[in-house]
C-alpha cells in the first residue's frame, strides 16, 4: 500500500473513531463500507477489519465510563453470555454466506441505521435533563437477553457494535437509565466483538495491512473524543452521520447491482 | 440493585486502560517501524494480540472481584462468558 493510502487510513480511523466516542454510534457501521468500495478488501475481510476497530473504540472509551461508575458492570455481563453467543454462531454462519449476500445485508443495515439515526437526530436537538440515573430495578431480563442474542448476531455477521438494538431494549424494556444503558452496551461490545474477531482472525479474515493504520487511528480519535465529549453537541454530527451511512447503502445497493462484490 | 463497587469499577478501568494504551503503542510503533527497519510487522501482530486478548483478561479481573467480594453468580457468569469465548478462539484456530 503506498504511503498516501496508509495515512488516509489512520484519518478516516481517527475521524469515525472520534465520532464514535461523541455520538455512540460505532464505528462499524462506516468502517467496513470504506475499506470494501475504495480499498477494494472482500466483505469477509471488511468486517473482519472493523470488529477489530469496533474493540479499539469500545476499549478506549468505556475504560473512562467504568472509572465514572456510569456502567452497570453486572448488568453488562450477564447480558454479554447472551451476545458472546450470538456473535460467535453469527461468526461461523458468515464464513458460509457469499460476498454478495453479505453485502446485500450489510447494504440494508445500513439503509436502516441511517433513517434510525434521524430520530435519534431529532431527539439530540434539546439536551435531555439529566435524571437520577443511580437508583433503579432492572426488569425483564429475559427480554434482554434475547435482544443480545440478536445483537451479538449482528456484530459477528456485519462487525458491527449493536448498540443500537442493545440500548433501546435496555431503556424501555429494562428500566435501565438512558446514560447506564449507552455505557453499559459499550463496554459489552469489546467482549462481543472480540468473541467473533477470533472466529474472523483465526480464518485470516483480519487483514493487519489495512486494519493496523486504521485501529491506530481509531485509538487516536476515541481517546481524544472521549474527553471532550460534553462540549460538542452531537446533533451536527448526527447530520454529518445520516448524510454518510445512507450514501454508503446507495453506493452498495449500486454496486450489488452493477455485479460487484465478488 | 446494589451496583456501587468503587473496587472492581477501578481494577476493570485499570484493566481496559492498560489494554488500550499497549495495544496503540504497540500498533502505531509497528507501522513506523515499518518504515525503517525489519521489526515492523511482528510488533503490529502483538499489538493485535493485545487487542483482541483485553476484553478475555477484563472478564477475568471481572471474575477474581466478583470471587472476593463473595458474589458468586456473578463469578459463574465470567467464566461462562469466558468459556464462549475461550471455545470461539479454539474453534477459531481449527476453522
Amino acid at each position: 500500500m503506498s504511503e498516501t493510502g496508509l495515512l488516509l487510513l489512520v484519518v478516516i480511523g481517527f475521524l469515525v473513531g472520534g465520532v464514535g466516542a461523541l455520538t455512540g454510534v460505532g464505528g462499524g457501521v462506516i468502517l467496513a463500507p470504506v475499506v470494501a468500495i475504495y480499498y477494494g478488501l472482500p466483505m469477509h475481510q471488511a468486517i473482519g477489519v472493523s470488529l477489530v476497530s469496533v474493540i479499539a473504540t469500545s476499549t478506549a472509551t468505556s475504560a473512562l465510563y467504568v472509572e465514572q461508575h456510569v456502567t452497570d458492570i453486572r448488568l453488562g455481563m450477564t447480558l454479554e453470555l447472551a451476545t458472546t453467543v450470538g456473535a460467535f454462531i453469527a461468526a461461523v454462519m458468515a464464513h458460509h454466506i457469499d460476498r454478495r449476500t453479505l453485502a446485500l445485508l450489510f447494504a440494508c443495515f445500513l439503509a436502516y441505521s441511517s433513517f434510525s439515526m434521524m430520530g435519534k437526530a431529532w431527539r439530540s436537538r434539546k439536551r435531555e435533563p439529566e435524571v437520577n440515573w443511580t437508583d433503579y430495578t432492572i426488569h425483564n431480563y429475559p427480554l434482554g437477553m434475547c435482544a443480545s442474542l440478536l445483537a451479538g448476531g449482528f456484530s459477528g455477521l456485519l462487525g458491527i457494535g449493536g448498540g443500537p438494538i442493545k440500548v433501546p431494549v435496555m431503556h424501555h424494556f429494562m428500566k435501565v437509565p438512558l446514560r447506564v444503558a449507552t455505557a453499559t452496551s459499550n463496554f459489552m461490545i469489546g467482549v462481543t466483538a472480540a468473541t467473533s474477531a477470533l472466529v474472523y482472525w483465526g480464518r485470516g479474515d483480519v487483514n493487519t495491512a489495512v486494519a493496523a493504520p486504521l485501529v491506530a487511528g481509531v485509538f487516536a480519535g476515541s481517546l481524544l473524543a472521549a474527553r471532550l465529549k460534553h462540549r460538542v453537541h452531537s446533533f451536527y454530527i448526527l447530520i454529518l452521520l445520516i448524510g454518510v451511512t445512507g450514501w454508503f447503502a446507495v453506493e452498495m445497493f449500486y454496486k450489488l447491482a452493477s455485479g460487484g462484490f465478488r | 440493585m446494589k451496583r456501587e463497587n468503587a473496587a472492581t469499577d477501578h481494577a476493570l478501568a485499570l484493566t481496559l486502560k492498560i489494554g488500550a494504551y499497549s495495544a496503540f503503542a504497540c500498533i502505531l510503533g509497528g507501522l513506523l517501524l515499518n518504515f525503517t527497519g525489519r521489526w515492523g510487522h511482528p510488533i503490529t501482530v502483538a499489538g493485535f494480540v493485545i487487542l483482541l486478548a483485553t476484553p478475555g483478561l477484563r472478564i477475568i479481573v471481572a471474575g477474581v472481584q466478583f470471587l472476593r467480594e463473595r458474589e458468586y453468580k456473578y463469578v459463574l457468569i465470567s467464566l461462562g462468558v469466558l468459556a464462549v469465548i475461550i471455545t470461539a478462539y479454539v474453534l477459531g484456530i481449527q476453522a
